[in-house]
């Protein structure tokens, strides 16, 4: 029997694994081309050009947590809720830290981030109602 | 909150998985349920009285019932 949440996890599975297929294949046509064309008024058009299947991803995400049961949605809110303070508090630390001479880090770094923090939000939620 | 869910399904020879199928939640749902670490919104609780065909109240019992 298929249960709708295992229905919903593999479409997500489907639908974000899809976006992230497409985000690689951008990312790595984007570089090759700003790489062989140094100069363009069109280069930050391709430069963000990989957010556009990153999108997808986070829609695919969306729509998973529309479809989650209950408690799977209020495990996601505590991660969440977490990475986003952690996140804050770290991302804020280290701008200070920016000022006294430590190394100016990309933004680019602060999704892997929280990304990081969420996934361990993720298990420290989920063992609570275990 | 305390509850007979694991009763009534062990009555019926259902695995978590199964219930969580008949309800439409996750079995880890079902898990967290029946270990009170997880009460469950008004919609699911009036889905599970429908399920086994009992009243909320005479599956789940709030600390403050007193019985």
């Amino acid at each position: 029997m298929t249960s709708s949440h295992n229905q919903a996890g593999r479409t997500y599975a489907i639908e974000f694994g899809g976006a992230m297929v497409a985000y690689a294949v951008v990312l790595i046509i984007a570089i090759t081309v700003l790489n062989a064309n140094p100069h363009g008024a069109w280069r930050p058009f391709v430069a963000v050009a990989p957010v556009i299947p990153a999108i997808f991803g986070v829609l695919a995400f969306v729509r998973f947590l529309r479809r989650m049961d209950e408690l799977q949605r209020r495990i996601q809110l505590e991660a969440l809720g977490l990475s986003f303070a952690a996140t804050a508090i770290l991302t804020f630390a280290y701008g200070f830290l920016e000022f006294v001479g430590f190394p100016a880090v990309n933004f680019v770094w602060v999704f892997p981030v929280m990304i990081m923090i969420w996934g361990l939000g993720l298990a420290v939620a989920a063992r609570r109602y275990a | 909150m305390r509850n007979k869910l694991h009763v009534l399904r062990a009555e019926r020879g259902w695995s978590q998985a199964e219930l969580a199928d008949h309800l439409g939640v996750s079995r880890q749902t079902i898990n967290a349920l029946e270990t009170g670490k997880y009460d469950p919104s008004l919609p699911l609780a009036f889905r599970i009285s429908r399920l086994f065909q009992q009243p909320i109240e005479a599956i789940f019992q709030d600390d403050e019932s007193g019985r």
